[in-house]
């Protein structure tokens, strides 16, 4: 960037998705592993690919292709229209979403070990997508209405010219019915894009949330 | 307070007033009578594993910190300073040998005892004014453990855990002790739902019958094989000491056959053999049924399924264990862990992790429709409707309450206490019986406790007594007083 502002240290929340950090003791996959996603328990066949260097210019053509793909993507969510959001996944990814948990600051792990709310892989979201397919998703029938909205967009080149990393922060809010007031969920992710065939779909997706406690009544949904 | 005597006297000839899914003097009651003296789930050894570490868990309102103390000895401090009630651990989890409070710098060593008092000299006179040496955190009236699983209760004069859960040890082994070591515990996922904790604790204990309808799309997508109305039926549901639960009927097969077919690896199923009683094998064995799901009263479920976690046909088992802890008559936070046993291979361990992440928890696709009824059914329960219907739940008996089957022989079935197969409400009845014989007591009376004042650890004529009495050295952390 060209300004002369000081740069901006990157927000713990960022920095715990893919910084290396601490590796919290007990965690069951090992000593070696460094990001969330590598941390996880179902997170081995996860690509590795990480950002390199600081973001890229909102005028740049990949922060551009990135931003447009993750508003689509958000459409795609706020419509439910999940088998097309499946075609927007490759087959290697990895879905993940800790369960955050509050530890003191000097801790050094801010996520629950061994635990998650998502650790998908492709089967298991197609068995989600599958399942609200069915007519017998009851938790999805009435549907809720769902609104995704995204800010905070931030695109880094890879070392490879098919992956881009890319950072957003997205709202959720989610209502059912006329009784209760809807719920937010609100959280930091990041995405790693592959182009395949000449279109970026998701490889890797860290979800890191915001509320320790949900307020949801599920999660029926996707971020 | 209303007179509950006829909703107590309905819900105990099986016709529930509906309206004890969301009344908020029910719910004082709860608190005052069940939650007060009940045995209550708050956590495994295996989540504080090592010295120093510890997890906050609450019984209604009320923070405890459970810590392994330096000495190995598992302790539960009620989260409270001694010296102007400041929350003391406000993290949920971590290893810390001491605790600090950040109001005023009071400190305690994870054992509960006060090790720090700033100015001690200057601003209490020392050891004259205020007598630090003894005085720690305040224990959890009761604390004990079956299988590492930890509870509390609320009434320092509760029965021995052991005779509050009675009989159902039997099935909770099959749950948490598959071999010598026990389970791991990981989690909680946790999550707030609109809807009263009663629900899940009843559909838990044996509401086989909502499984074909409720969770059809579970079949449908090809996860899993069991919920067919027919193999419901097939199952038996049993209850026995302080909980009760359901069970598929397996295919034909001796021991091992039946236990490979829920996906349990040899190795596994070895330990098993070892472990396990006699009458406990021969429940799986010979009378050829498998543990589903379970409550003990009041609040704690489990869960035992066998889902497919991949392209091919296998199938893998995975348990969960779920505290449905209340927050009001209309809400209740959902504390849901994921349980393994602690010798399993590695890679069963992470397959089970993911079949209990497909079906139960927040994102499980099992537990995403029944929370979806629950909440429904606690919203409808709201308004004066509701105190003019009562809700038949007479499944399994005749008007002259006879049983519409008889319960299972012992040649039939090997376990303790009373089970039958075919569809029924005897648990739900069962654990809300017990539900209403709380309710009918009197409330515990709790004794005050003073910190430190004067005449400091003798009794007052109130009978009350402060915590400065030689308690650090009782057993287990638990404490008599007053
Ligand atoms: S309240 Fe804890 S030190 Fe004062
Ligand atoms: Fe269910």
């Amino acid at each position: 960037m060209s300004t002369d502002l000081p740069q901006a240290p990157p927000s713990a929340a960022v920095t715990a998705i893919t910084d290396p950090h601490p590796v919290p003791a007990g965690n069951p996959t090992g000593d070696d592993a460094q990001t969330l996603s590598e941390q996880s328990v179902l997170g081995r066949h996860a690509s590795r690919v990480q950002r390199v260097g600081a973001s890229l210019p909102f005028d740049d053509p990949r922060h551009l292709q990135a931003h447009h793909w993750l508003v689509d993507e958000a459409w795609l969510l706020d419509a439910q229209a999940y088998e097309d959001w499946l075609e927007l996944i490759t087959e290697d990814v990895h879905y993940l979403m800790p369960v955050r948990v509050t530890t003191a600051l000097g801790a050094g792990y801010d996520t629950a070990r061994g635990m998650a709310h998502f650790d998908e892989d492709k089967y298991s979201l197609s068995r989600r997508v599958a399942r609200f397919l069915t007519e017998h998703a009851w938790t999805e029938d009435p549907p809720s209405r769902l609104r995704h909205h995204l800010s905070n967009v931030r695109t880094f080149a890879t070392d490879d010219a098919d992956h881009l990393v890319v950072e957003s922060a997205t709202l959720l809010f989610r209502n059912r019915g006329d009784v209760r007031e809807g719920s937010f969920i609100s959280a930091g992710r990041e995405d790693l894009l592959r182009l395949v065939d000449g279109h970026w779909k998701l490889a890797r997706r860290v979800i890191l949330v915001d509320d320790s406690v949900m307020r949801m009544q599920n999660l029926a949904i996707f971020l | 307070m209303a007179d509950q005597t006829t909703v107590l006297a309905d819900v105990r000839r099986g016709m529930i007033p509906a309206h004890v899914y969301n009344d908020r003097e029910i719910f004082e009651l709860e608190k005052e009578r069940v939650f007060s003296r009940a045995w209550v789930f708050v956590g495994h050894e295996s989540e504080i594993a090592q010295p120093g570490d510890y997890v906050v868990r609450r019984v209604l309102e009320d923070s405890f910190i459970l810590t392994r103390d330096e000495q190995g000895e598992v302790r539960a401090h009620f989260n409270m300073c001694l010296h102007r009630g400041m929350q003391v651990c406000r993290a949920e989890v971590g290893n810390a040998s001491h605790f600090r409070c950040p109001y005023h710098g009071w400190s305690y060593r994870n054992d509960g005892r006060i090790v720090g008092l700033p100015f001690h000299k200057d601003a209490y006179g020392g050891e004259a004014g205020f007598q630090r040496k003894g005085q720690r955190l305040l224990p959890a009236p009761s604390l004990a453990t079956y299988n590492g699983m930890i509870f509390l209760s609320m009434d320092p004069d509760a029965p021995p855990l052991e005779e509050f859960l009675g009989d159902f040890r039997f099935y909770l082994d099959y749950y948490t002790k598959q071999s010598a070591s026990g389970i791991e515990l990981r989690g909680p996922q946790r999550w707030r739902v609109k809807a009263n904790w009663k629900i899940g604790a009843e559909n838990f204990a044996g509401d086989m019958y909502h499984t074909p309808q409720t969770h059809t799309s579970v079949v449908e997508i090809g996860l899993f094989r069991e919920p067919k109305a027919e193999k419901r039926k097939d199952g038996a549901t049993y209850w026995a000491g302080a909980g009760g639960g359901t069970t598929y009927k397996l295919p034909d097969g001796d021991l091992d056959e039946r236990l490979r077919y829920v996906g349990y690896p040899q190795e596994m199923v070895d330990r098993m053999k070892e472990q396990f009683t006699d009458d406990q094998l021969k429940v799986i064995g010979d009378d050829g049924f498998m543990i589903s799901a379970a409550s003990i009263y009041p609040n704690l479920s489990f869960v035992h399924n066998w889902p497919r976690v991949g392209e091919s046909d296998d199938v893998l088992p995975f348990i969960s264990i779920r505290q449905w802890q209340p927050i009001s008559e209309d809400e209740t936070e959902v504390l849901s862990w994921f349980a393994v046993d602690a010798e399993a291979p590695e890679e069963f361990k992470a397959l089970s992790y993911k079949a209990y992440l497909m079906c139960f928890g927040s994102t499980g696709m099992f537990e995403q429709d029944d929370v979806e009824n629950w909440v429904s059914l606690t919203n409808t329960a709201a308004g004066s409707m509701a105190r003019r219907l009562l809700l038949n739940s007479r499944m399994g008996i005749l008007e002259d309450d006879e049983p519409v089957v008889p319960p299972l022989g012992p040649d039939a079935f090997h376990g303790p206490g009373e089970a039958r197969t075919g569809y029924s409400e005897h648990n739900q009845r069962a654990l809300l019986n017990r539900w209403a014989d709380d309710l009918e007591k009197p409330p515990v009376q709790a004794a005050t406790l003073t910190v430190g004042g004067p005449g400091a650890g003798a009794q007052d004529a109130a009978g009350r007594t402060s915590p400065s009495a030689n308690d650090a050295e009782l057993p287990g952390g638990a404490v008599a007083q007053a």
